[in-house]
């Protein structure tokens, strides 16, 4: 009978090559609790964060992050479970209580809870449910789990999946049915993937409707918000907890998250990814993606050849932060990428403004709109705001520093700048 | 010099590079300081939040680095105190701080787990502070050990917390070394979130991490 240990040492590095680490907020505090704020819930509920520790490659280890089984009847080509000799699987109160352990030492603020496919999707996905409702109604920990969705999960499956925990991933691993024929080959992209990736927004936006619905209801009726929990713990007596999420918050709080490998597939560029994720952004409500560059594994159908550079996975990190956070579309990173359909070194903000102000000519503060001024590098989302609010108050800025104490980085943006019809540098020096 | 809020007047200067602190975050805060003297309050009371905000000034130069040494002191504890927790529900370690910041790691702890005494003992102070389950504060000049089982004695064996007593030290290890891929080894970044002084830290001092710090550690040891 292997031990706990023997089985974290094992499970836990099968699972190491799954990036997606970070806590994201697990509820928040606009909604009532089900069960009031009884001391009984443990765990923090608003802070994502606090990273206990770090692994020499400089990645945080906040989650207990292990596989529950390695048993798979997958054969993907990359993974590291498919040659694993030593397969184990952990038991859910085993699973539970090692968590708890390490919750009280402080080492970790929440639960990552993958899995290799040990029969079916949804047998394994029962068991893995099994070790989150321990944790929830046993420990009563109310803190953070990510959950994984095996591919060919059943619907019933995930609608219980999602009201128990507060983020739930879905690996596409490659951007396209083909690109992922060639690693995983067992694995439909359509039906496995997006289509649940699908599942899970309407899912979401149905009980996040109706929840909201209600609430505002009750609100009129002048019940308050102790009816409302009332009314959910009736509810939850009638139903069973899956009918909605298990305190009562807006299921999915932390979203929906997806992962890709990269660099498995020769063939596929960034461009490709990049299209794919998108269009995930804006089809299927995905949260963030994460990128993990690929390693070869000895022993493995892909092990001889060579690993994606980490260099790769940076550039695509920070392209991925221009579509999501500021709004760029995907034709701006059309003139960037070469033709090759992937991304140049260097800071691909950079490239694309070189590419914008070829056209347009530097840009003045005092007329640019927020999304303009967004274009302009050394200028994120909190200086682009203050600059128009600013603005707003009709301050106008007449020099250099105004900028800089409103957090420009000068250094980065002065090329790109005009203010009051002068230019600091010429754009030509960096084109 | 006159105290005004100079917010429509001078925005550009409010709306500065660093966020600052209102006059009402540094009364609070700064006395948490070890070198903290009143003069600062004084000053701080004469001068505009306008240049209490400008991160240019001297004052809020000074003000600003004090602030971030309380509460990144603050924020290292949470992140880095180890505990354990008996079965009688009373979670305890050791902290080092120099400034008093104990009753914000204490409310870190008490918001986890608010069933739970959290008894925390301060190497630097040498005194022990407790925080109830109804989050009362109380510090008393009496070794750890002593007053973790005083607290206990008043409290029954619970199930839930007698059914998590078994050693984790080995559990985190084994989860940590499992963790790390060796071809994404990073010395200078894992030295930029783990900063030499942390080790010296209680819950740092045997951490496994540790381990990995010096450049002489063959880490295909912990590979397999
Ligand atoms: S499904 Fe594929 S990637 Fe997942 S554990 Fe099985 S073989 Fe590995």
């Amino acid at each position: 009978m292997p031990s706990t240990l023997e089985k974290i040492r094992i499970l836990g590095a099968n699972s190491r090559y799954d990036i997606c680490a970070s806590t994201a907020s697990s509820r928040t505090d606009k909604y009532p609790r089900l069960f009031g704020k009884s001391n009984d819930w443990i765990g923090a509920t608003s802070s994502g964060g606090i990273c206990h520790s770090y692994t020499p490659d400089g990645r945080c280890v906040s989650l207990f992050k292990t596989l529950y089984t390695n048993k798979c009847i997958y054969s993907c080509k990359y993974c590291y479970s498919s040659i694993c000799k030593h397969k184990l699987s952990f038991t859910p109160e085993e699973y539970a209580r090692t968590f708890m352990k390490l919750y009280s030492m402080n080492v970790v603020e929440g639960v990552f809870i993958s899995s290799g496919v040990c029969g079916s999707a949804d047998a394994v996905t029962e068991e893995m449910l099994e070790a989150v409702r321990l944790l929830r109604f046993k420990y009563h920990f109310q803190g953070y789990i990510h959950f994984k969705c095996l591919p060919g999960l059943s619907q019933y499956l995930l609608k219980e999946a999602i009201s128990l925990s507060d983020r739930i991933s879905i690996n596409s691993e490659a951007s396209n049915k083909e690109f992922l024929a060639e690693i995983a080959e067992q694995k439909d992209f359509t039906n496995d993937i997006i289509l649940r990736q699908r599942w899970l927004k309407s899912l979401r936006e149905k009980y996040n409707e109706k929840t909201i619905k209600e609430l505002k209801d009750l609100e009129q009726d002048n019940y308050g918000k102790l009816s409302f929990q009332e009314k959910m713990i009736k509810e939850r007596r009638k139903n069973g907890y899956k009918a909605f999420r298990w305190d009562g918050a807006p299921i999915l709080n932390g979203g929906q998250t997806t992962q890709f490998v990269l660099g498995a597939v020769e063939s596929e560029t960034d461009w490709d990814l990049l299209n794919r994720i998108d269009w995930q952004y804006r089809k299927v409500d995905i949260r963030r993606a994460y990128f993990s560059a690929f390693i070869p594994i000895e022993g493995t159908p892909l092990g001889h050849k060579k690993p994606a550079p980490l260099e790769r996975e940076h550039r695509l990190y920070q392209t991925d932060w221009l579509l999501r956070i500021y709004n760029y579309n995907l034709n701006d990173l059309k003139d960037i990428v070469d033709e090759t359909g992937n991304l140049p070194n260097g800071d691909p903000k950079i490239h694309i403004a070189r590419v914008y102000f070829k056209e347009h000519g530097p840009l003045d503060p005092n007329h640019s709109t927020y999304q303009e001024l967004l274009r302009i590098p050394g200028i994120g989302p909190i200086s682009a705001k203050r600059i128009v609010n600013l603005r707003a108050k009709k301050i106008t800025f007449k020099s250099r520093s105004d900028l800089k104490s409103v957090g420009v980085v000068l250094k980065r943006a002065d090329p790109f700048l005009k203010i009051n019809g002068h230019n600091q540098t010429t754009l030509n020096n960096f084109i | 010099m006159k105290t005004r809020n100079s917010n429509n007047i001078e925005p550009l200067r409010v709306a500065g590079r660093y966020k600052g602190y209102s006059k009402e975050e540094l009364k609070r805060n700064l006395p948490r300081h070890c070198k903290f003297s009143p003069y600062i309050l004084k000053q701080i009371n004469n001068v505009a939040d306008v240049t209490l905000r400008n991160s240019g000034s001297p004052l809020a130069k000074k003000i600003n680095r004090m602030m971030k040494e309380v509460f990144s002191e603050a924020y290292r504890a949470k992140q880095f105190t180890r505990t354990e927790i008996n079965n009688r529900g009373v979670l305890y370690g050791v902290v080092l701080l120099k400034h008093d910041v104990i009753d914000l790691v204490l409310r870190y702890f008490h918001e986890r787990w608010p069933k739970c005494i959290v008894c925390l003992y301060n190497e630097h102070s040498r005194k022990t502070s407790l925080i109830n389950e109804k989050g009362f504060i109380k510090e008393i000049k009496v070794p750890l050990i002593e007053v973790v089982e005083m607290v206990s004695e008043k409290h029954p064996i619970m199930p839930y917390f007698d059914d998590i007593q078994f050693s984790g030290k080995d559990i985190f290890e084994t989860l940590y070394k499992s963790q790390f891929i060796k071809k994404r080894e990073n010395p200078h970044y894992f030295k930029q979130m783990i900063p030499d002084h942390c080790y010296k830290l209680p819950g740092m001092r045997n951490g496994t991490e540790k381990r990995f710090l010096n450049n002489n550690r063959k880490l295909d040891e912990y590979i397999f």
